[in-house]
């Protein structure tokens, strides 16, 4: 039965036939999208979260009837790739998925290195790529958008608070990169222009995956005796643990001493012991806990999408996702930005061809769950700003708002 | 715009005069302070909000230092009625199914109802926050320190009698001073003390002045460190307003608060070296075994030490609040004792037991099944549990989540005390006896017991072992199993201190073979050794070169060590010329 | 093991040889994009990439294969070679990174004008690798240099067997922390990135991408065969000689820590030619390339392949690499899964690894044609046996 009419089929529509053939009988017209997250090694800790809401944006996508271009409704076909935290890796796959899956973009990268391996890549072929993860700025390639927040948006916005908040000391930690060392001086600049002494900055670094915080937690103890004094940590994810069981140990509490931790969000928490954590702080342009309809509903589907997680309307198996204890977190929602973002830029510009869509995507706007979004000429997002004080349950109470606060990656722009 | 200025400076004076006026005509009753915390919140003007706020000074009423908090993080609320009127309300912390609560209104703390009499429920989502600034928000928190002074709990009263005394406020000295009387606690007395001579510091009589600087010397008051200093250069500066004598005095009490702080750096660097050594000699003990007395080269032995932390991180589920997780694709729910306090507590007792032995039974396992093939071919074990790593580290991240788990600290372990200001936590001194409970375990286990005396004979001479009758296949079997098994119990230790995630291993690996080897293999009192010096080179290093440059030249010191001792520090003797 | 060089290899690596060299770049310079036979510019570049790894592989081979010595550090002096042309294809992006300064980007970034005010921010020790052939002599000195301290320390005070191993892994460990920091002027974790021209030729272009793909593979024959004729030589025995028993060479009256000393350089220098290759086809590198996993891992395809014999550590290298390639598109969450099975298997059941695979079907064979007349001659089985335990 099912042979007979399609071989009928093929002598009717034989263009038709061999597009669908690809993929899913079933399936009406896909394009094919890309997403460069590791699921394995060291950073699919915090990169398998985004390949989830990905996944999961989508689906809401393809739901709402996916993608209109050229007349048609266009679904995303999603291509899952494992860079499992391997550099080169990062630059292969990202490869292989605009030269042989030939996919309109790629949604991908967390740490500023692997973007770094894949911007090579991306210029090469003409490709596009979202990069939706906090970083340090001081680059800006006519082929990637970052949806993330800069250095501006991030870090500096909390050190006003902090001042305003009596701080006069500011330990800076963080993990031995280039994303803390670019924060940092940025910060220390900052906190010159606005009288601080340099005796009054401590600037220290460890190694990835350093596990011994005691000598550091003794010299904040030390520095924080006199009251007045705040840390500004840019560690990253995982060394926080270890850091933070330490400093709560030592007695040390966001009342004698807060800190400020720019990598630390919602998803993190899930393997923190959060009420050690209470009352420190977090900057982000997006909080779970944030209350508009948008985010009420964002979250409830998300929830809901883990427990049952599929693409709707392709052919294509969703697996490895956490169903328990999810939450949503920064990252998370700039990703599920970027993808709208990009859906509304192709639609616009009627054309998934990449030269078309960048030019789109310049003053695209979107209302996501943190509030309006806009795309810049210089591929930054200008986005709300939050302060969030962390709270026993995980989450972060919103203690003060930056409205629509523009990203700009060079430092020298936004420190005159 | 001159009209509106003079209409503001006005409004503020009536409030100001109002609340000034009903102060002086009613006295202290309870319901005043909470008129006036209204009447504040509702103020326009931020000088007015200020005001009224500091009026609450002698207030003890339990609803105002509850509304002050609350407002401070932004969940005292404004509901505005049909009337215009601004009633500043707080929600109770009981909610209904839908998540809305009861309103007290802070005028008289009674809940607030609708007009047929009915209690009225409120979303906290549905109102608007009182507005608070940051200089607000710190005069509360000055107000809420000095309410603190009354906690029950003595280590909130400490905090916040630091955290005053910093100020050097002289209007809190009568409070400090009041508090001191009836203060019994120690600790809190202590840091009365500091904070009233520390305010007296401040003084411009060098009368009060110099007594209070050399108090704080006497007291070796680290907090009044920086104060000090600070004073002193401005002192100096200035040496005609100051007088030689305060500068003497702040000399002399500055060298005697940082001498004292030169002893607590002391101990606390050699109490962190213990620490570290710890924690390197827990995490290699179980490699001494499988490596040094075996010859495997477990690549998987840091996947091992994560199955003991997943493990206590099951045990802890299992003690509280229940656990999912899912098998191959299945969730599956464990329900929970839903124990709290010291029942829960002891579920770290229990969890390193089973840590130990899942670990042990993994170690079974995989010796069963993989190396028991390899014994002949030491190297090649390396290339097979490299495998069984990126296996067993696939399925924690399947079945656990690629996320961190997050493993609680029993209470027993949390906190610290502090020596001369360098603090010494409880979970370090746990580590630091634990590493020295296993280490012996380990070595009574080894000289004492006939497992002990096969497993020597095995690991000594396989074929003599086995002619004389001893089940080489079983001890191997066992002695994989211990080691393992320790393994298990290091890693259900370390999630106290540090992460619990897929990866957790591999931050560990490298330094355990590298214990090992500088220990000399085949050594269980050489791997003692070699964790002890590395972990104090380590720790003395890292205040003077940052972490990551100790660690470096703790690596190259080690290569540099090996060429005085190429078999480490200690040589298993042997007769046989290959070794 | 055998010591000529028969017929049957030379026409497999003669044909490996004309496929990876000629066939291959033909079908990706002369048929167009869309014929079923086109190689794409993108596969041809990795491939490169996964004959730069046979490159390592073999100097694994040579001293673990060969000589007995397993250095769990080689992927040090791939990546020392790998930073060494970097650093010039570095200086070479010239004003076209994103801050269009003479210096590279990160640089200006961590304010080394101000540190190095005499070279306009340049570190003094970046400033001869403007040279092209400069970079390419360092590409062999300075892992040579390297192994040859390191590795006269160790031999010298007799380090051997899982001592040199772990102490190898610390090295290449503190190497790679060293290169992590911002002060030790190589770029820190971002490395060395966005390459744009070599020898003032477009990096990116088809073009170059080809002639270094064929770079690689001829360095790839090049060392074989170089490999395969020292392996051949007397000096080549006593090589195998240390492997078996080094003391019973050590009596016979040979110094055997130069003899060791002398193939840990020769391949370190092999690793650094493979990685100096290596870069220009990733077009970055960074410390993480250094850490004691990389090593591990090409320690694993020289086993998986084959070690104790040439073509083995090639097979596993480039095997492995293009299976993880297409199972980390194809299966991209349950891969560690297969390639962790596959491992263990190898380890277990093919202890000359795929290249011994033959060996095996035929021992296997043998053996059970023995089973079925061994019943009269018990004999001729002990003997099979002891060859075996030999061969080991």
């Amino acid at each position: 039965m099912k042979k007979t009419s399609l071989s009928l089929l093929k002598k009717l529509f034989p263009v038709a036939l061999a597009t669908s053939l690809t993929f899913s009988a079933a399936a009406a017209d896909t394009v094919k999208v890309g997403v460069l997250h590791s699921l394995s090694g060291t950073m699919a800790i915090s990169e398998t979260s985004l390949k989830d809401v990905l996944l999961f944006t989508f689906d809401e996508i393809n739901k709402g009837g996916g993608i209109k271009v050229g007349g048609k409704n266009y679904l995303i076909e999603p291509v899952v790739v494992d860079p499992a935290s391997d550099w080169p890796l990062f630059a292969e796959k990202a490869e292989q998925l605009l030269v042989k899956d030939k996919v309109a973009v790629i949604f991908g990268c967390w740490t500023s290195v692997s973007r770094k391996f894949v911007l090579p890549v991306v210029e090469r072929n003409n490709g596009l790529l979202f990069y939706p993860v906090q970083y340090e700025g001081e680059e800006l390639s006519q082929n990637i958008f970052y949806t993330a927040e800069a250095v501006n948006q991030q870090a500096i916005p909390p050190v006003d608070y902090m001042l305003a908040e009596g701080k006069k000391k500011f330990y800076l930690l963080g993990s031995d990169y280039v994303y803390p060392r670019t924060t940092n001086k940025i910060l220390k600049q900052y906190l010159k222009m606005k009288g601080i002494p340099d005796s009054d900055i401590v600037e220290i670094y460890t190694p990835f995956g350093h596990q011994d915080y005691q000598t550091i937690v003794a010299a904040i103890k030390a520095f924080a005796a006199g009251g007045k004094a705040c840390v500004i940590s840019t560690l990253n994810g995982d060394t926080n643990i270890p850091f933070f069981k330490e400093f709560a140990n030592a007695g040390l509490t966001s009342e004698n001493c807060p800190v400020v931790s720019f990598s630390i969000s919602e998803d993190e928490f899930r393997g923190l012991p959060a009420k050690e954590l209470a009352g420190h702080l977090g900057c982000w342009t997006y909080f779970m806990s944030l209350k508009t309809p948008e985010n009420d509903k964002f979250v409830k589907d998300f929830l809901a999408w883990v427990k049952d997680p599929k693409v709707t309307g392709v052919d294509f198996k969703v697996t490895g996702v956490d169903p328990k204890g999810r939450v949503t977190c920064s990252p998370m929602n700039l990703s599920r930005i970027g993808v709208n973002l990009w859906k509304q830029a192709a639609e616009k510009a009627d054309s998934f061809e990449v030269d078309k869509v960048r030019a789109a995507l310049i003053g695209q706007k979107f209302k996501g769950p943190a509030g309006e979004v806009t795309m810049q000429e210089n591929h930054h997002l200008v986005n709300n700003v939050f302060i969030g004080e962390t709270l026993p349950s995980g989450q972060f109470k919103v203690i003060k708002t930056f409205n629509a606060v523009a990203g700009e990656p060079f430092s020298e722009k936004f420190l005159k | 715009m001159d009209m509106a200025f003079l209409l503001r400076r006005i409004v503020i004076f009536l409030i100001a005069a109002v609340i000034l006026s009903s102060l002086f005509a009613r006295g202290q009753d309870t319901n005043e302070f909470r008129r006036i915390l209204a009447a504040a919140v509702i103020a326009d003007d931020g000088d007015a909000q200020l005001e009224g706020i500091k009026q609450l000074i002698n207030s003890s009423d339990e609803l105002v230092a509850r509304a002050l908090a609350a407002w401070r993080l932004g969940e005292l609320y404004v509901l505005t009625t049909g009337a215009d009127e601004k009633i500043p309300i707080l929600l109770d912390s009981r909610l209904d199914e839908e998540g809305r609560a009861r309103a007290i209104r802070i005028r008289d703390g009674e809940y607030l109802k609708g007009e047929t009499g009915e209690e009225k429920l409120f979303l906290a989502s549905d109102l608007t926050p009182a507005d608070t600034t940051s200089r607000l928000r710190r005069t509360i928190k000055t107000m809420l320190d000095l309410y603190a002074m009354a906690n029950p709990m003595p280590r909130m009263r400490r905090d916040a009698v630091v955290k005053l005394g910093q100020e050097q406020n002289p209007d809190y000295l009568p409070h400090f001073e009041a508090r001191q009387k009836i203060e019994t606690d120690p600790e809190v007395k202590r840091a009365l003390n500091e904070a009233i001579q520390l305010t007296r510091m401040a003084d411009e009589s060098a009368a009060v002045r110099n007594p209070a600087i050399i108090a704080l010397g006497e007291l070796n008051s680290i907090n009044s460190l920086h104060f000090l200093k600070q004073f002193r250069t401005t002192a100096t500066n200035d040496p005609a307003k100051y007088g030689q004598e305060t500068i003497q005095a702040l000399t002399a009490s500055i060298v005697k608060i940082e001498n004292h702080i030169w002893w607590g750096n002391v101990v606390g660097t050699v109490f962190r070296g213990f620490s570290l050594a710890s924690v390197l000699l827990i995490a290699a003990l179980g490699l001494a075994i499988t490596f040094g007395l075996m010859g495997v080269i477990n690549m998987a032995h840091g996947e091992v030490m994560a199955v003991g932390s997943y493990t206590a991180f099951m045990v802890q589920g299992i003690f509280g609040t229940g656990l999912m997780f899912s098998l191959f694709g299945n969730p599956i729910r464990i329900k929970g004792f839903g124990l709290t306090g010291t029942g829960f507590d002891a579920y770290f007792v229990v969890a390193l037991m089973a840590s130990f032995i899942m670990a042990a039974l993994v170690g079974l396992l995989l010796e069963r099944g993989i190396i028991r093939f390899l014994y002949k071919r030491p190297l090649e074990s390396l290339l097979a549990t490299w495998g069984v790593s990126l296996v067993l580290q696939q399925i924690f991240r399947h079945t656990f989540g690629a996320a961190n788990v997050q493993v609680d600290s029993p209470s027993f372990l949390s906190g610290s005390f502090t020596f001369n200001g360098s603090p010494i936590g409880f979970n370090r001194i746990f580590v630091i006896s634990f590493a020295l409970f296993i280490v012996y375990g380990t070595y009574l286990l080894l000289t004492k017991t006939s497992l002990g005396l096969q497993i020597r004979a095995v690991m000594q001479n396989r074929n003599m072992a086995s002619c004389v009758g001893v089940r080489t296949d079983r001890v191997n079997m066992m002695t994989f199993a211990l080691g393992s098994g320790l393994a298990g119990m290091a890693g259900c230790c370390l999630s106290q201190i540090a992460n619990v995630g897929p990866s957790l291993g591999q931050s560990y690996i490298v330094d355990c073979f590298m214990i090992v080897v500088l220990g000399g293999v085949g050594n269980i009192v050489g791997t003692v050794t070699a964790s002890m010096g590395v972990g104090m080179t380590n720790q003395i290093l890292e205040p003077w070169l940052g972490a990551v440059l100790g660690k470096i030249i703790v690596l190259g010191a080690i290569i540099l060590f090996l060429q005085w001792r190429p078999a480490g520090i200690f040589v298993t003797k042997s007769r046989s010329l290959e070794g | 093991m055998t010591q000529s060089f028969p017929k049957r290899e030379f026409l497999i690596v003669g044909i490996l040889a004309a496929i990876v060299l000629v066939v291959l770049p033909c079908l990706n310079a002369f048929t167009p994009p869309e014929s079923a036979f086109h190689v794409s510019t993108f596969s041809l570049s990795l491939y490169g990439k996964y004959l730069t790894y046979a490159i390592l592989a073999l100097g694994i081979n040579l001293l673990w294969g060969y000589t007995g010595i397993l250095s769990l550090g080689q992927c040090l002096f791939f990546s020392l070679g790998g930073y060494a042309l970097g650093m010039h294809l570095m200086l070479m992006i010239g004003r076209l990174g994103q801050y269009k300064a003479d210096i590279p980007d990160f640089m200006v970034f961590l304010e080394f004008p101000a540190k190095y005010p005499e070279t306009g921010g340049l570190p003094p020790h970046w400033i001869p690798f403007k040279s092209f052939w400069f970079a390419a002599l360092m590409v062999v000195v300075v892992p040579a240099v390297v192994a040859y301290i390191f590795g006269w320390l160790a031999f010298r005070s007799r380090i051997k067997g899982v001592y040199f191993s772990i102490l190898s892994q610390a090295l290449t460990y503190a190497a790679c922390l060293m290169f992590f920091r911002n002060d030790f002027t190589f770029g820190g974790n971002n490395g060395l990135t966005d390459f744009k021209t070599i020898l003032g030729y477009d990096i990116n272009s088809p073009g170059v991408k080809r002639a270094l793909y064929l770079c690689s593979g001829g360095l790839l024959l090049l060392t074989y065969l170089f490999c395969r004729w020292l392996t051949s030589t007397k000096y080549g025995l006593i090589q195998r000689a240390i492997r078996d028993s080094e003391n019973r060479v050590l009596f016979s009256g040979y110094a055997t820590a130069n003899f060791k000393l002398f193939v840990f350089v020769l391949a370190a220098i092999i690793s650094g030619v493979g990685g100096a290759l290596f870069v220009p086809q990733v077009s970055a590198i960074n410390p993480s390339e250094m850490t004691p996993a990389k090593s591990l891992e090409a320690v694993v395809w020289v086993a998986v392949g084959g070690r104790g014999n040439m073509l083995g550590p090639i097979i596993g290298a480039v095997g492995i690499n293009a299976f993880k390639s297409y199972a980390t598109h194809a299966f991209a969450e349950q891969w560690p899964y297969i390639i962790g099975f596959l491992f263990i298997f190898v380890t277990l059941f093919m202890p000359k690894g795929i290249i011994g695979l033959p060996e095996q079907f035929r021992t296997i064979k043998r053996r059970i044609q023995q089973r079925n007349k061994s019943v009269d001659t018990p004999a001729e089985s002990a003997v099979a046996t002891t060859s075996e335990g030999v061969a080991k």
